[in-house]
């Protein structure tokens, strides 16, 4: 499948992904939350059945994986990108009070991971579980027959992660398949989810060069706490009381922009480019770059890559880039099968410098 | 022994007419009482359209005037149709139980006051004040009083009026539909009502009555899921069905009708469509006629439940369905066949059920029919007290409330400081006010030190119930002076969900993640020891709870005649496994008949001891009309547990009832 | 800079701290406006405002700012984030 048509499925129908570069782990006990609140950046303001995004920070305040915390009763669902279960667990040993009893499994051992996504994604489940899983509001959870069914996404569409027993994951996946080739939709590979990511603004671990950076750059103070000590909060606070410098903004170009780059603006140097892709979407490039803050703002063309012969303009833009179609598409009202009947606005609204 | 709550008559003030025989009418002919608003300018608003009373479309008279009249009207109506004359109430061992809710300066528990008094009812007038749940509650507790034998004849029902302020405040949170509601029908959206309810609920026997039907039970619950918002997949709409099935002794298959709260907007139809799938199966739920009355009455709010149950009796009795006005097709995600033909449908059945949902998460559900109950009423339980925590300036414990008690020192002055995020780390309190804040610190100290964890099924079995006279002055503040300074069109909507009085309890609820019976009421002066009596008769009775909180919270309301001088709020866990003080005896009485009320605990107690401690409210702490009362019964507690004392008595004569709790140290009892 | 882009970074500026000034006070939340970040998504991740806090949210930037979205079918895309009110107000002064 090319990536135009791996995109088409996530934006415009449904499409299944196997994501087994995210941990499954489960804590359990009475503790569990507390334990989890010690190795975390966020405040966990997060109820039972309910999900949180939230970060783990190192020492020098720099996102080193991004969980979801998912309390469950006595026990605690995470699923966390960027980090192994036995690094995870070397923190909880790090930094949790050792008198909480807790016990940590790694659901990997007996499960797999299988995601949904798309303005349609809440169709395909609804045929494949039952028609309540409509009223599943976002980041929330729960269980059915064979597994979790877990309400998320980072692509900007509906978005579903089902946690499947090992033995019965083969036919789901063949039955996922078969709905979502029914709405016109594919299986899709991790590239074509982090590039629908990076449109749509959500932070991903995996995207090269945080080096030396923190929330504060990358604009996630959201996933931080202002109440609670965290590992990697002196750091953090050292950098706040210095002043934030540069700052993570999303930009769009027609060619010729790759990671790395120097970025110019008229008079100086203004800073650089973190990561460029091609999206269908857009019909030519997006990235981010770390802009000096007093310039970090959408709506700026006058920025440059200097491209050995050629000077490469960005636009820089707001995020989320697109429009997306799941927006306009209410599960109570409309069907993939009339999707036709009604007009939606073009993905992307803006234009290439 | 227990009662059968017969319902002998009934008596309305609605939007298809004032008096039931003009609603009968107009129900069989599938008319609607919804048109454009004249009484006040919608200019502002999206919606332009309301159900007022007939009769009273222009009537713009100031609120109180309007909720006394429309009560009125509906009381001599359902005593007229329960053959009782007007004046004979006062030998007749009366209650009231009113459904109302006020947002203005007037004390909740006014109402019921002056239309008690009106109607020379001497015996307990309790308030309910839960918004869209309040009449359905206030009949469930109405025909509690009669199983217990607390009063011989009840008056249960609500009042509510349609003002320009209710009315923005909805619009605004974009929740109205521009034409008139169609409950799970098309459009969404739903349209406001108004109107008045009684049912004369009675001891059957008594006197020589009709008995038109029997309240076989009710259920409560609550959401723990947002301000406004229902749980989308119904799950506390579904528990209080179940509740009310299960207070019936009925099973699923002997309800012959449903009628749903279907207010028409999008979340609550769907939300309650699941709920009816989860209780009754797709099968059954399927198969059972559904329909919604606010095609007929817009949402009545305080007077929805009494009005809806009324419609349902009415056609009942034709041997009718009652119909959904204005239907013309189902909403995906609703039932798919609702009663929605013009007129009523022809159906026999000889049980129904009628529910409702409010702001705060709180649901309430009613079984009732001509179907006598098949099995005797249970036992009741012991209950007992395990906990208590009280808060206000210089107390912050039951210990600190002792030394209150000593020194009858003055509480100091100076605002009350509280932390609540440090004690609760894992709950977002941003944007909490200031009784929700009281409140869910008091709770959720009282039930850490009973040892309640809140987790898995606890959260179903622990209710809340909480006494209190008005909404959170500083949400009051904001919800007003938004409209002064902004206008009717741009009223602060986050206040306007946290103005209702029981806004407090809903947020302690959604923070706590409590989701049993709960309910927010209030007798006035004494409403936190109200809170107290109720929750130690529902835990004795029932069977859907181990634990319920019973709580006050007074938040200063300096201006307001009758409102607290300081903040306070105190919180009792009563339960049913045995601790060291049991809630022995509990009387309730006419606000002036508190020899009665205390008579009455001493004889549930079944002792002629008398008391040896009687714990009167602290003295300095007289001020606080709603929490006063709790802390002397935490005060109490304390004394008992100290052993200072093996038996103690509490009353309070409050405004509209009296009540006494006898506690008694369970040594004692095992040497009887 | 060049004069336009500052002017253009000033104007964007005293906008963006504005709003963040409103959301702060709307949300009641106890941090510094300079902690929200522009592009932090507004509604169910990110800050986690519900639909109540959307009406005030339009009321107060109406009131402000002058913007007017309660009426507009495309409202819920241009309030995603603080960045995307600041691109709408923008747009309605004719500055972008």
């Amino acid at each position: 499948m090319s990536l135009e048509a791996e995109y088409r499925s996530v934006r415009h129908g449904a499409a299944l992904s196997r994501m087994d570069h995210v941990g499954l782990l489960r804590l359990v006990g009475e503790d569990s939350i507390e334990a989890v609140d010690a190795v975390c950046s966020g405040d966990l303001w997060v109820r039972d059945g309910r999900m949180l995004q939230t970060l783990i920070l190192d020492e020098q305040g720099q996102p080193v994986a991004d969980v979801y915390v998912c309390p469950d009763d006595d026990a605690c669902f995470l699923m966390v990108e960027g980090m192994t279960t036995e690094d995870f667990s070397a923190r909880l040993g790090r930094h949790a009070n050792p008198e909480l009893e807790i016990e940590l499994e790694d659901l990997r051992h007996e499960h797999e991971l299988l995601s949904l996504h798309g303005p349609y994604a809440w169709e395909v489940l609804s045929k494949w579980l039952t028609p309540d899983v409509i009223g599943l509001p976002y980041l929330s959870f729960y269980r059915f027959d064979r597994g979790i069914c877990f309400r998320a996404g980072k692509t900007g569409e509906y978005g579903y992660d089902l946690v499947i027993r090992s033995e019965d994951a083969t036919d789901a996946r063949r039955e996922l398949l078969e709905l979502v080739n029914s709405f016109g939709g594919s299986e899709v590979s991790l590239e074509t989810l982090d590039l629908c990511a990076l449109e749509n603004g959500f932070f991903s671990v995996r995207h090269g060069s945080i080096e030396g950076l923190t929330p504060l750059e990358l604009q996630l103070q959201w996933r931080i706490s202002t109440r609670k000590r965290f590992p990697g909060i002196e750091a953090i606070e050292e950098r706040r009381a210095r002043g934030i410098r540069r700052r993570l903004t999303h930009f769009v170009a027609r060619e010729g922009v790759n990671a790395g780059d120097a970025l110019h603006g008229p008079d100086a140097r203004v800073g650089e480019v973190m990561t460029a892709v091609f999206s269908p979407g857009v019909g030519g490039l997006i990235g981010t770059a770390l802009l000096d803050i007093s310039v970090a703002h959408p709506g700026i063309d006058q920025f440059f890559a200097p491209n050995r012969d050629s000077a490469t303009r960005i636009q820089t833009v707001s995020s989320p880039l697109l429009v997306n179609r799941s927006l306009f598409v209410d599960p109570h009202r409309h069907t993939y099968s009339t999707r036709e009947d009604a007009t939606y606005p073009p993905l992307w609204q803006g234009s290439l410098p | 022994m227990s009662y059968a709550p017969h319902i002998t008559g009934w008596g309305v003030a609605s939007a298809l007419g004032v008096g039931r025989e003009r609603l009968r009418s107009a129900l069989l002919q599938g008319e609607t009482g919804i048109a454009p608003v004249r009484r006040f300018e919608t200019s502002p608003f999206k919606a332009h359209v309301g159900a007022m009373v007939a009769g009273y479309e222009l009537d713009d008279r100031d609120p109180t005037a309007l909720c006394h009249e429309f009560g009125s009207l509906a009381l001599r109506d359902a005593l007229e149709h329960a053959r009782l004359d007007l004046g004979c109430l006062r030998s007749r061992r009366a209650a009231l139980t009113l459904g109302a809710t006020l947002f203005g300066d007037e004390s909740t528990e006014s109402v019921a006051r002056d239309l008690a008094k009106k109607f020379s009812i001497d015996g307990p007038a309790i308030t309910v004040c839960t918004a869209c749940t309040s009449s359905t509650q206030a009949i469930g507790f109405g025909a509690d009083l009669i199983r217990e034998g607390l009063a011989d004849l009840v008056l249960a029902g609500g009042i509510d009026v349609l003002t320009p302020k209710l009315f923005a405040g909805f619009d605004a949170l974009g929740v109205l539909s521009e034409r008139p509601c169609t409950p799970f029908g098309l459009q969404m959206g739903t349209t406001l009502g108004e109107g008045a309810g009684f049912l004369v609920i009675e001891r059957g026997g008594l006197r020589d009555a009709v008995t038109y039907a029997v309240l076989r039970g009710y259920g409560l619950s609550g959401d723990a899921f947002h301000e406004t918002s229902p749980d989308p997949r119904g799950r506390g709409v579904a528990a209080a069905i179940q509740g009310a099935l299960d207070d019936a002794g009925a099973s699923k298959a002997e309800i012959g009708y449903f009628n749903a709260h279907g207010t028409g907007t999008m979340a609550n139809d769907t939300a309650e469509w699941c709920a009816v799938q989860s209780v009754f199966g797709s099968e059954l739920g399927g198969a059972l006629p559904i329909s919604s009355s606010k095609g007929h009455l817009g949402h009545a709010q305080s007077a929805a439940g009494v009005l809806e149950m009324i419609a349902t009796l009415e056609c009942m009795g034709e041997g009718l369905a009652p119909t959904t006005a204005g239907f013309q097709g189902p909403r995906p995600g609703g039932p798919p066949r609702p009663v929605g033909t013009k007129k009523p449908r022809p159906l026999a059945y000889d049980l129904a059920l009628s529910s409702n949902s409010a702001f705060g998460g709180n649901n309430c559900a009613l079984v009732f029919g001509s179907a006598e109950p098949t099995s005797e009423d249970e036992e009741r339980r012991p209950v007992f007290l395990s906990a208590a925590a009280a808060l206000s300036n210089s107390v912050s414990s039951v210990e600190e409330l002792a030394l209150i008690y000593e020194s009858e020192s003055a509480p100091t002055d100076g605002e009350l400081e509280i932390d609540l995020s440090s004690e609760l780390p894992r709950v977002d309190l941003r944007g909490i006010d200031r009784a929700s804040e009281l409140l869910t610190a008091v709770t959720s100290r009282a039930l850490g030190d009973a040892g309640v964890r809140l987790r898995g099924t606890v959260r179903e079995r622990t209710g809340l119930i909480a006494g209190l006279l008005r909404g959170s002055t500083d949400s009051l503040e904001r919800f007003h002076g938004s409209v002064d300074r902004r206008g009717l069109g741009a009223p602060d909507t986050t206040a306007f969900a946290q103005v209702l009085p029981s806004a407090a309890q809903g947020a302690c609820a959604k923070a706590l993640n409590i989701r049993g019976p709960q309910s927010t009421i209030t007798i006035g002066e004494g409403s936190g020891l109200m809170a107290a009596v109720l929750s130690a008769r529902m835990l004795a009775r029932r069977r859907d709870s181990d634990q319920i909180v019973a709580a006050a919270v007074d938040v200063r309301a300096d201006d307001v005649e009758g409102g607290a001088l300081f903040d306070a709020a105190c919180a009792l866990v009563l339960c049913t496994t045995p601790t060291a003080v049991e809630v022995a005896g509990v009387g309730l009485a006419g606000p002036d008949q508190l020899d009665e009320a205390i008579a009455q605990a001493q004889s549930s107690w079944g002792s002629n001891e008398r008391p040896e401690l009687v714990i009167e409210p602290p003295k300095p702490f007289a001020g606080l009309p709603a929490t006063s009362s709790c802390f002397a019964l935490a005060h109490a507690l304390g004394s008992l547990r100290r052993g200072s004392a093996r038996t103690a008595l509490v009353a309070s004569k409050g405004t509209t009832a009296s009540l006494a709790i006898i506690l008694v140290s369970t040594e004692v009892n095992h040497d009887n | 800079m060049t004069t336009d882009l500052s002017e253009y970074v000033a104007s964007r500026v005293a906008i963006l701290d504005r709003v963040r000034q409103i959301l702060r006070d709307t949300m009641k939340l106890k941090i510094e406006p300079e902690a929200i970040d522009p592009d932090a998504p507004l509604f169910g991740t990110g800050l986690g405002m519900d639909s109540v806090d959307a009406v005030e949210l339009v009321v107060q930037l109406d009131a402000v700012f002058g913007l007017e979205l309660a009426n507009s079918p495309l409202a819920s895309t241009k309030i995603r984030t603080v960045n995307t009110i600041v691109d709408a107000i923008m747009e309605v002064r004719g500055e972008s």
